[in-house]
């Protein structure tokens, strides 16, 4: 039986305990100069590999927090009352987004290692690259890499600022210019997380085109958005914290989120290779023909039931989305699975043969995601674990699926 | 932390606006919407209805007189075999979309202000298909054989068998079951409401209300049936919002035409539906609203939440533009370039405009509230974009199509009168169902607004955290 909270009860678990912060600084600082080290290690052991490992991990991150990020924008706009007992853990991942100026310097230096437009010599061959030249090149690509990050910045930082000034002032009209920012910030993410899935997704083979793939790139995002959150959530709840305030029916409606955005996901994905395969024409097709060589092919046939048939008829179960053990079973699984996509995006482009799984794949993820988790443990210290200046709160701890 | 507790009704239109506005009581709700159909025929009604019947009937000459004669009264030619036809079939498909997310989708999100419109909205996707129906029916010239051609019936004097791997045989089946399920949407959702009606009715009024509700008696039994069965449907009707234009833009989207053959095509004509059946809903429920004095149930509230929606799409559909045109430029492919060069340049380079100005331009006005809440504004921007969507299905497939690969082939097309009356006769056809239900049918949902109404009532007067 789940407790209703009210306000009073759940005050006393909205600050961190200092020991249990503490401890769990430390853990990441250790893994992050792990990860770090090992990043220089496998750098001068094998350059080529690093970039490309530390692309995917890279991606894998950041995505997540700028899926945060929408959804943030996204809970503004419609006035969603049931997730302001969540949205501290979303707007804090969100806001280590301009971690990504610096994170996205590994990739910008090592441009000539993963991207063959970035050869002019390479280009004067090809009258195709020559063609798209005014958008890929080193010069253009560096500086939308730095726009999009300011962009995404920007937005993070001024969503994140009202919302804790709410904390303390406790008034709507910090509610109102966040829903005011949001609408043309919504505009704006979305049209940079395409590009930059353009750039730097897309455009490792540079060849190939697909108008939809920016949403693929974003639905996958969001999704591992919704399950990182689940994740932090449920940890957060064994050690007691927000045990009352993110009450189970908060859980059902995150496992509904999980669900309708794998359902999204797959829409998406089954849109651009149905249309792919029907259509049938060589340019379109190399991206998936490269993905259907060796093992390739078995990650691809993950990828459909991994990312799709499993979750899909495992999370549209009423008990699995109020039972938080298999909640967490499925949040986990996701996000490994939506790494898995993103490896499949990037790494047949040069393992040609088949997957060729390395230890530095592993070693680049841990130093972004342990990078991010430092920030984002840093500022989860400095406020309230919930938005408690907002006007919805008192109904969003009293939500209840009916 | 007093100062969170919502107190006032004022307080809380400030967080949440009310939806139920005017001081209204569960009486004076079902008294305002069941006077509506139980009083007699208003003289304006009648105004509305005869012009509607004639060109409802204009239509259906038109019809036969494509039957009699054949394909060649259309405009269609070689290049440019799918024209009007089916660019009234994908605008009027899509009008119907907004009755579904405003009932399911709507619904799931447990947004409330949905109660109001989407009665209305649901009727508007069963007439919308009805007209969409029309023409690739008329459009095999004999439609008394159509079921042959459509479905996997047994027959011995054609020899037909389907093309199952065309997405025209899957639209058959798309929106067959987005039809079906729509209907028994609308339905299930009006079984209370007819029960209302009933009640109040006597004589043959009573007995034919009686059997249209199914023996409603308002018990708790009743009503969890009734909930969980109006909550299936919904997930049910919910991937059909999307998958029925999905489908609809496979028609093109697996070609190999330039123009036509693009991957975001699926979302892209989701969102245009949407788009397009919101617009029309505004323009109808704005007029209906003040015909039928409705204005403290579909607030204005309402009517800047639709505005907002549509703000939305036309965002989505005009990033759906706007990527189409950079894949073009980036895929360096000669042909994707020259058929977004030609529509924007070409000889119908006004049609391309017309689409970008309505669909894309005209719904920036609604970034102001001042244009979110004034009903001439968003009364004549609807009008803009329903003319926007339409040339948005026109540019696709006509521009698309008059210039192949050969240029020997060029063509251009021209309606002939038969295409702009059939067209023309569609919206009488539409509007004569439209006038039919608010003549007939509870034009917003009393048992659900009742819902709204209760549960506001229980805030201001208890604050937020109370229940339960």
């Amino acid at each position: 039986m789940i407790e209703y909270a009210t306000i009073e009860h759940t005050r006393e678990s909205w600050r961190l305990d200092e020991a249990v912060w503490t401890r769990v600084r430390n853990v990441i600082a250790f893994l992050m100069l792990l990860g770090w080290a090992g990043c220089a290690a496998g750098f001068f052991q094998d350059s080529e590999r690093f970039f490309r490992s530390y692309l995917v991990g890279f991606l894998d991150v950041t995505l997540i927090a700028l899926g945060c990020l929408f959804f943030v924008m996204v809970m503004y706009l419609t006035g969603s009352a049931w997730s302001v007992t969540v949205r501290r853990i979303f707007e804090t991942i969100m806001v280590t987004i301009p971690l990504a100026a610096v994170l996205v310097l590994p990739i910008l230096g090592g441009i000539h290692h993963l991207y063959e437009w970035s050869h002019s010599e390479h280009v004067a061959h090809d009258k195709i690259l020559l063609g798209k030249a005014g958008w890929l090149n080193p010069e253009a690509f560096v500086i939308r890499a730095f726009v999009y990050v300011l962009i995404w910045s920007v937005m993070a930082i001024r969503i994140y600022t009202n919302s804790t000034a709410q904390d303390k002032t406790k008034s709507v009209k910090h509610m109102d210019s966040t829903s005011a920012w949001s609408a043309p910030g919504l505009l704006l993410v979305f049209l940079s997380v395409s590009t930059a899935a353009f750039d730097w997704i897309m455009s490792l083979n540079p060849h190939w085109y697909s108008t939809i793939f920016g949403i693929y790139v974003y639905a996958g995002g969001g999704l591992a958005c919704i399950a990182t959150v689940t994740v932090i959530c449920l940890w957060l709840r064994r050690h007691g914290i927000l045990a009352q305030s993110i009450h189970l029916e908060h859980y059902h409606d995150l496992g509904k989120w999980m669900f309708a955005l794998t359902v999204f996901w797959a829409y998406i994905a089954f849109s651009q290779y149905m249309l792919i395969w029907y259509a049938n024409l060589a340019e379109e097709t190399v991206f998936y023909t490269k993905r259907l060589v060796g093992s390739w092919k078995f990650v691809s046939g993950l990828l459909l039931f991994g990312h799709f048939i499993v979750p899909f008829f495992f999370l549209i179960q009423r008990r699995v989305k109020r039972n938080l053990g298999a909640l967490l079973a499925a949040a986990l699984w996701i996000l490994v699975i939506c790494y898995i996509d993103l490896y499949w995006m990037v790494m047949p482009n040069f393992d040609k043969e088949g997957v060729r799984p390395h230890w530095l794949d592993a070693v680049a993820w841990l130093a972004v995601a342990s990078t991010y988790a430092f920030a984002f443990w840093w500022q989860l210290k400095k406020h309230s674990l919930v938005p408690e200046g907002d006007a919805r709160l008192e109904q969003s701890l009293a939500h209840v699926n009916i | 932390m007093a100062d969170l507790a919502i107190k006032s009704p004022e307080m809380l239109d400030e967080v949440t606006p009310r939806l139920v506005q005017g001081n209204s009581t569960y009486r004076s709700l079902t008294e305002d919407i069941s006077r509506i159909v139980e009083k007699g025929t208003p003289i304006q009604w009648w105004m509305a209805f005869l012009p509607s019947v004639a060109i409802a009937g204009m239509m259906f000459a038109m019809l036969g007189y494509l039957v009699i004669t054949g394909i060649g009264v259309w405009g269609n030619n070689s290049p440019i075999g799918w024209a009007w036809d089916i660019t009234n079939f994908v605008w009027w498909i899509g009008i119907g979309h907004a009755g579904t997310l405003i009932s399911a989708i709507l619904f799931l999100f447990r947004q409330k202000w949905r109660t109001s419109i989407n009665r209305a909205a649901e009727a508007m996707t069963l007439f919308a298909v009805a007209c969409a129906a029309q023409y690739p029916l008329f459009h095999t010239g004999r439609p008394w054989r159509a079921i042959y051609w459509l479905f996997p019936l047994p027959n011995t004097d054609l020899n037909m068998w389907q093309n199952f791997r065309s997405p025209l045989e899957w639209d058959v089946f798309a929106v067959s079951t987005y039809g079906t399920v729509s209907a028994l949407f609308w339905f299930v959702g009006l079984v209370p409401d007819l029960a209302t009606l009933r009640d109040r009715a006597t004589g043959v009024r009573a007995y034919v209300l009686g059997f249209a509700s199914l023996g409603w008696r308002g018990s708790a039994r009743h009503w969890r049936h009734y909930e969980m069965a109006y909550l299936i449907l919904a997930g049910l009707s919910t991937p059909l919002v999307l998958s029925v234009h999905t489908i609809v833009s496979f028609d093109f989207a697996v070609s190999l035409i330039p123009g036509w053959h693009t991957t975001i095509f699926p979302p892209y004509f989701v969102a245009g539906a949407i788009f397009s059946g919101f617009a029309m809903v505004v323009t109808l429920m704005t007029v209906a609203r003040w015909s039928l004095q409705l204005q403290h149930l579909i607030t204005t509230k309402h009517l800047e939440n639709m505005c907002k929606v549509m703000l939305a799409t036309s965002m989505i559909v005009g990033y759906a533009y706007g990527t189409e045109l950079f894949i073009a430029w980036y895929s360096g492919n000669p042909y994707e370039q020259f058929a977004f060069a030609n529509r924007a340049l070409g000889p119908y380079w006004w049609s391309y405009w017309a689409m970008v100005s309505c669909n894309v331009i005209t719904p920036q006005i609604f970034w102001f509230k001042k244009c979110r809440t004034s009903v001439p504004i968003m009364f004549v921007a609807s009008i803009f974009i329903n003319i926007g969507m339409w040339f948005e299905r026109f540019v696709i497939i006509v521009t698309s199509l008059h210039r192949d690969f050969l240029p020997s082939s060029w063509g251009y097309f021209r309606p002939t009168y038969v295409d702009i009356l059939t067209f023309i006769g569609t919206m009488g056809l539409f509007m004569t169902l439209f006038l039919l239900f608010i003549r007939f049918l509870p034009v917003i949902a009393i048992s659900e607004v009742k819902g709204v109404l209760a549960q506001e009532d229980h805030v201001t007067k208890h604050g937020h955290g109370a229940h339960h």
